[in-house]
C-alpha cells in the first residue's frame, strides 16, 4: 500500500468545465459525511492485510469536490484518523485541494498542525473574464490572497492547479496568467488543456455554437509557451500535465502514474490493490447509510489479469517524461515491452516517437502532443 | 382445373401488397391470429425492414367461395424493385390475371406502371384493386379516373379495400375466382412446367417453383431442364401452403414446387423449361433469357483474417440467390477479395447487408462499375467490368458503354429538376408525355453508369420522394473511357479506382478527394490526397497533420476510464484498412460512392 485518496465531493457551486463527481453544497458541508469517512477509515483499518508486513503509506492525497469547504478542525481530525489508523512513513506528503475562496489561516495552521503538508489551490486563471466565463466561485485578487494565506501558515509546498485553451483566451491572455503565477513562486503547477466534456454546461453551450475555443494553433502556441516559460522560471516538466521544482513532485500522483496501490476513502472513490481495482459507491446517501451499517462502501470491481495490468502500467508511466521503468516492469510482470509488442513498439522506436534511454522507455519530445495516438497501439 | 386460378400482385413499394397477402392469408383461414405476424411471405429481415420483397413466394389458397364452390387461389408473390424485373417477367407467366395494386392515396408509379406493362405482354387478366381506402389522405375517385383513364383498364371493375383494416379484401378474393379465368392445358400432354423461381432448402437441396402448363409430374419421373439438358429424377412435388405439402403429382394448370436433388438454385434458371425425359415436349415455353449482372463490385473483409469467412459466407448465400456471381479477386490495398456481379444496385446492397447481418463479416465494396466494351487496336473485343483490367490507353481503338431507357413517373412540378438531374448524368433523347392531368411520365436513354452513381437516390431527394422510376436496358453506344485513380500519400488504391466518362472524371475525382478528406481522420503526418488519370493529377486536397491528442489530467480514479477510451480508440483504428502508412476507415470507402445529398 502506497497511496490513501479520500474523496470530498461537495462544491459551491459546479465549474462549467466540471464533469466529476461533485455536489453543490450551500452552507458547511454535511458533518454526517465526515463521519462516515472517519468510520470508513476505522473499518479499513480492521483489515488486517492492509497492515501487513512492508504496506505503509506513502501519501495522503484529500481531493474532491472541494475539501477545503471543512472547516479546520474537521479536516484535522481527518487527517489525524487517517495518521492513526494507519501504518504511516515518517514524514509523509499529505495533500490536499482547495478552493482559494474557502480557504482562512486558522483552518489552514489547524491542517498544518495535523500534518498536512501539501496544499493545491484551483486557480486556473488569473483573467477576472476567464473565471467568469468558467463559472469559479472567486476572482483574482481572492487567488492571490489564497496564496499568501497559504504561506503564512507554513505551506512550503504549494500547487496552483493552472487551465489554457479557454474560450476566447490568446496566446498572450494565457502568457500573463503564467507569468503572475510564476511571480508568486509556488513549488508545483498542474496545467490543464481544456476539454470540453459530454454532459457539462461548456458541451452545452459548444454545441449551440455558443463557445468559441481557441483554434488548434493558438492551443499549440500556448503549450510551447507554457514549457518554454516555466523551464525559464525553474520548473521541471515531470509529467504531460505536471511541472515541479526540484524534489517537489507530487508523490501521491506519482504513485497513479507508476501503477501503485492506493486506497480510496469515501464517495465514488477508487482503490487500486496490485491490479485489483474497486470503485465505492458513487451517492453520498448510500455511502453514508453503508458505512454506518458497517459495510465496505463497494459499488464495482475488476480484477486485471498480469497482461493487461502491465499494458496499463506502460500507459500510465509513458505520461512520465521519465517514462517507465524497464526494471521495475521486469520485477512486477516478467514482461520486457520489447517482446510484448515486437513489430508495435518497434515501429514506434522506428518513428521517433518512442525513446528507450537506458533503463527507461519514454514518449519522445514530439509524441507527447499526440500521446493518445501511441498509447492507444499500446494498450 | 376450373376451380384453380393463378394470379399475382402487381404493386409499387409501399402500396401495400404484403399486407393485402397477409390478409388474403387469413381469410382463408391458413393462418391463426396468433400465429399472424405481419408481412408473412417476407421471410428476411432486411424485407420486413425495408417493407421490399426480394425473394418471390408462391402460396396456395384455399378459398370457398359465395357460389359454394372449393377453389384453389395461387398467389405467386414477386419482387417488388426494378433490379428484379426479369424474375417478375417468369413469375407473371405463370399466372392468367394480376391484381393492380395501387395506393388510393399515392396513385399509379412508374414501377405499377412498369409491371402492368409486362402483365399486359403475358396476356394477363387484370383486376384493378385500390388499398388504403382508410387513409385520410385516400382520394380513390381520382385514382380511379386514373386507372380507367390512362391505363384504359375497366373503370367498373376496380375493387376498393383496406388491406390494412380488411374491408373490402373479400370482394377482392370474389373477383379473383369470377374474373379471372381459369388455367387452360391438357394433363395427358407431353410436360411442359415453366421455373419461375427456386430457393434452397439445407436438407433438400433446391425447391423449385413452377408452373404446369401442360402434362403432369409425378415423383420418380426423370425430368430435362430444356436450357442445359441437365435431368434429375424427380424426389416430391407438392403445393406451396404455408409450409410445402408433398402431392401425389402436379397437373397441367397447378403452380407447386418439385424437389428433384438439383445441388444448388444456381443450376436452376427462372424462365427456363422442364420437361420429362422419355417424353418431351415439342419445344420450350417462350421468353428464356439468361439472367445479366450490369452491376459489378468487390467486397473485400475488412480484416484480412476474414476471407476465409467472407469465402464461405458467399458460397451460403449463392445457394439461394442465383443472380448473384462471383469469383477470387484481390488489390493490393485490401487484400483477397470477391468481384460479384448483381441485377442492380438494391441487389448489391442487399447482398452486402446480408453479408454483414447473416454472417456478421464487416466489408468494404469497391465503386460499383457496369461492364464496358473496349475495341483495342487490333479490332478485338475486351469486356471489363473492373478498373484493375482496364486496358493500356495506347492500345484502346474506342470505347462502348451501356445504355438504359430510364422511365421516371413524376408530378409536374418536379419536371425541371428530373430533366436536369438527367442531363447532369449524360441522358439523351428526353421525351415525355401526361399520363394524366398534373403527371408527367419522363423517358430518357441514359447510361446505367449514371444510374448506379446515387441516381435514385438522388431522385428521391428531388422529387421529395414522389418520383418512382423504372428502367430496362437499351444497347451499347460508344463513350469516352478513362480510369480515375485515387492516389492516397502517393500510392494508388486500387480499391478506389473507377471508370468513369471523361467530362465527369474531374467532377468525380474532386468529389473523392473532399470525400476522402471528410472521412479519414488526422493522422501524425500529412495526407495528401490525389485524383489521377494516368500521370495527370486532377484534383488534390491535403489533410492536415494531427498535431493534438493528448489526455489533459489523468489520476487514480480515472484509470479504467482512460483505458477504455484508449481501448476503443485502438478498436476503431483496427477498423481501419491500412493503405501505405495511412490508415483508412470503411466509411471513406462508402463515402466515395455516394453523391452529395
Amino acid at each position: 500500500m502506497n497511496g490513501l485518496y479520500i474523496h470530498i465531493p461537495f462544491c459551491r457551486r459546479k465549474c462549467r468545465y466540471c464533469s466529476f463527481v461533485s455536489q453543490p453544497c450551500i452552507g458547511p458541508p454535511p458533518a454526517a459525511y465526515l463521519e462516515a469517512l472517519l468510520s470508513h477509515i476505522r473499518l479499513y483499518a480492521r483489515v488486517d492485510w492492509l497492515k501487513g508486513e512492508g504496506r505503509e503509506i506513502t501519501s495522503i492525497f484529500i481531493g474532491g469536490g472541494t475539501p477545503s469547504l471543512y472547516d479546520g478542525k474537521s479536516l484535522a481530525r481527518l487527517i489525524s484518523a487517517c495518521r492513526d489508523n494507519f501504518n504511516c512513513r515518517p514524514g509523509l506528503e499529505i495533500s490536499m485541494e482547495s478552493d482559494p475562496n474557502s480557504l482562512s489561516l486558522d483552518q489552514l495552521a489547524r491542517c498544518r498542525e495535523a500534518g498536512l503538508n501539501r496544499l493545491s489551490i484551483g486557480i486556473q486563471s488569473f483573467n477576472e473574464r476567464l473565471l467568469k466565463i468558467m463559472g469559479r466561485s472567486h476572482n483574482r485578487d481572492q487567488a492571490r490572497q489564497a496564496f499568501c494565506v497559504a504561506r503564512t501558515a507554513g505551506f512550503e509546498n504549494i500547487n496552483l492547479d493552472l487551465m489554457y485553451g479557454l474560450p476566447g483566451q490568446s496566446p498572450d491572455n494565457w502568457r500573463q496568467t503564467l507569468n503572475e503565477a510564476a511571480a508568486l513562486a509556488p513549488e508545483h503547477l498542474s496545467i490543464y488543456e481544456l476539454s470540453v466534456e459530454p454532459g457539462t454546461r461548456f458541451a452545452e453551450l459548444s454545441d449551440r455554437r455558443q463557445l468559441t475555443l481557441p483554434a488548434e494553433e493558438e492551443v499549440i502556441e500556448q503549450e510551447n509557451l507554457t514549457c518554454s516559460l516555466l523551464e525559464r522560471e525553474g520548473f521541471e516538466r515531470y509529467e504531460i500535465s505536471n511541472f515541479a521544482r526540484p524534489e517537489r513532485q507530487c508523490r501521491h500522483n506519482l504513485n497513479y502514474w507508476r501503477n501503485g496501490s492506493y486506497l480510496g476513502i469515501g464517495a465514488a472513490a477508487v482503490s487500486c490493490l496490485s491490479g485489483l481495482r474497486l470503485r465505492n459507491v458513487e451517492k453520498t446517501e448510500t455511502y453514508i447509510k453503508m458505512v454506518r451499517q458497517g459495510l465496505l462502501p463497494l459499488a464495482d470491481g475488476e480484477a486485471l489479469s498480469k497482461e493487461a495490468s502491465f499494458r496499463e502500467s506502460v500507459i500510465m508511466g509513458l505520461r512520465l517524461l521519465q517514462g517507465v521503468s524497464l526494471t521495475d516492469l521486469r520485477l512486477r510482470y516478467v514482461l520486457h515491452p520489447r517482446d510484448y509488442y515486437g513489430p508495435v513498439l518497434h515501429n514506434l522506436i522506428k518513428r521517433g516517437l518512442i525513446a528507450m534511454d537506458g533503463d527507461y522507455m519514454r514518449l519522445s519530445a514530439a509524441a507527447l502532443p499526440v500521446a493518445n495516438q501511441i498509447l492507444a497501439e499500446l494498450v | 382445373m376450373n376451380n384453380i386460378r393463378n394470379f399475382s400482385i402487381i404493386a409499387h413499394i409501399d402500396h401495400g401488397k404484403s399486407t393485402l397477402a397477409d390478409r388474403m392469408i387469413q381469410l382463408c383461414g391458413m393462418v391463426s391470429d396468433r400465429e399472424f405476424k405481419n408481412q408473412l411471405l417476407d421471410s428476411m429481415d432486411i424485407e420486413r425492414e425495408r417493407g421490399i420483397t426480394i425473394k418471390s413466394q408462391t402460396i396456395c389458397l384455399p378459398y370457398k367461395a359465395r357460389d359454394g364452390k372449393q377453389y384453389l387461389l395461387n398467389l405467386v408473390d414477386t419482387p417488388g424493385h426494378v433490379d428484379f424485373s426479369y424474375e417478375v417477367s417468369r413469375a407473371l407467366s405463370s399466372c392468367e390475371g394480376a391484381l393492380l395494386l395501387v395506393d388510393a392515396s399515392q396513385g399509379v408509379e412508374a414501377q405499377t406502371l412498369a409491371n402492368l406493362y409486362l402483365a399486359m405482354e403475358n396476356d394477363l387478366e387484370i383486376i384493378p384493386v385500390l388499398n388504403k381506402i382508410d387513409l385520410p389522405a385516400a382520394d380513390p375517385d381520382t385514382v380511379a379516373f386514373q386507372i380507367e383513364e390512362d391505363l384504359g383498364l375497366d373503370g367498373e371493375n376496380i375493387i376498393r379495400c383496406s388491406a390494412k383494416t380488411g374491408e373490402g379484401v373479400d370482394e377482392v378474393l370474389e373477383a379473383i375466382v369470377n374474373h379471372l379465368p381459369p388455367p387452360e392445358g391438357d394433363s395427358k400432354a407431353p410436360l411442359e412446367a415453366l421455373i419461375f423461381d427456386a430457393s434452397y432448402d439445407a436438407f433438400r437441396g433446391t425447391i423449385i417453383s413452377c408452373r404446369i402448363f401442360q402434362g403432369m409430374i409425378k415423383a420418380g419421373d426423370t425430368i430435362i431442364f430444356m436450357s442445359n439438358g441437365a435431368s434429375y429424377k424427380v424426389e416430391e412435388v407438392g403445393w406451396f401452403d404455408l409450409k410445402r405439402t408433398p402431392r401425389k403429382s402436379l397437373q397441367a394448370g397447378e403452380i407447386g414446387y418439385i424437389i428433384a436433388g438439383v445441388k444448388t438454385v444456381s443450376d436452376t434458371r427462372p424462365g427456363d423449361t422442364i420437361t420429362l425425359k422419355d417424353r418431351p415436349c415439342a419445344a420450350a415455353l417462350p421468353g428464356f433469357q439468361e439472367i445479366k449482372q450490369v452491376v459489378f463490385s468487390s467486397l473485400y473483409p475488412i480484416s484480412t483474417d476474414e476471407y476465409e469467412n467472407l469465402a464461405t459466407a458467399i458460397e451460403k448465400l449463392k445457394l439461394n440467390d442465383a443472380a448473384l456471381t462471383y469469383q477470387k479477386d484481390s488489390s493490393s490495398a485490401l487484400g483477397f477479395g470477391f468481384r460479384c456481379g448483381f441485377l442492380g444496385l438494391l441487389h448489391l446492397e442487399v447482398v452486402q447487408e446480408r453479408l454483414e447481418r447473416e454472417f456478421d463479416i464487416p466489408l468494404i465494396l469497391t465503386v460499383p462499375s457496369v461492364n464496358y466494351h473496349f475495341y483495342l487496336n487490333d479490332d478485338s473485343l475486351l469486356e471489363v467490368d473492373n478498373p484493375a483490367y482496364f486496358p493500356d490507353p495506347t492500345l484502346l481503338k474506342g470505347t462502348e458503354e451501356p445504355f438504359i431507357k430510364a422511365s421516371i413517373l413524376i408530378p409536374e412540378r418536379y419536371m425541371g429538376a428530373v430533366m436536369n438531374l438527367c442531363m447532369e448524368r449524360r441522358g439523351e433523347n428526353t421525351n415525355y408525355h401526361y399520363p394524366t392531368p398534373g403527371r408527367i411520365e419522363f423517358t430518357c436513354e441514359i447510361p446505367l453508369a449514371e444510374i448506379i452513381y446515387d441516381f435514385y437516390d438522388k431522385l428521391k431527394s428531388i422529387t421529395q420522394g414522389y418520383g418512382s422510376f423504372d428502367y430496362e436496358l437499351l444497347d451499347y453506344r460508344p463513350s469516352d473511357l478513362v480510369k480515375l485513380d485515387i492516389l492516397v500519400n502517393g500510392e494508388r488504391v486500387d480499391a478506389l479506382a473507377q471508370l468513369v466518362h471523361r467530362s465527369k472524371a474531374r467532377e468525380r475525382g474532386l468529389h473523392a478527394c473532399d470525400k476522402l478528406k471528410e472521412e479519414i481522420p488526422r493522422q501524425m503526418f500529412k495526407i495528401a490526397i490525389q485524383a489521377a488519370i494516368g500521370g495527370n493529377i486532377i484534383a488534390r486536397t491535403t489533410i492536415s497533420a494531427l498535431r493534438k491528442d493528448v489526455t489533459a489530467k489523468c489520476y487514480g480514479g480515472d484509470i479504467t476510464r482512460k483505458r477504455k477510451l484508449l481501448e476503443k480508440q485502438k478498436a476503431g483504428k483496427k477498423r481501419m484498412k491500412t493503405v501505405g502508412n495511412v490508415d483508412i476507415p470503411q466509411n471513406a470507402f462508402l463515402a466515395v460512392l455516394k453523391s452529395d445529398q
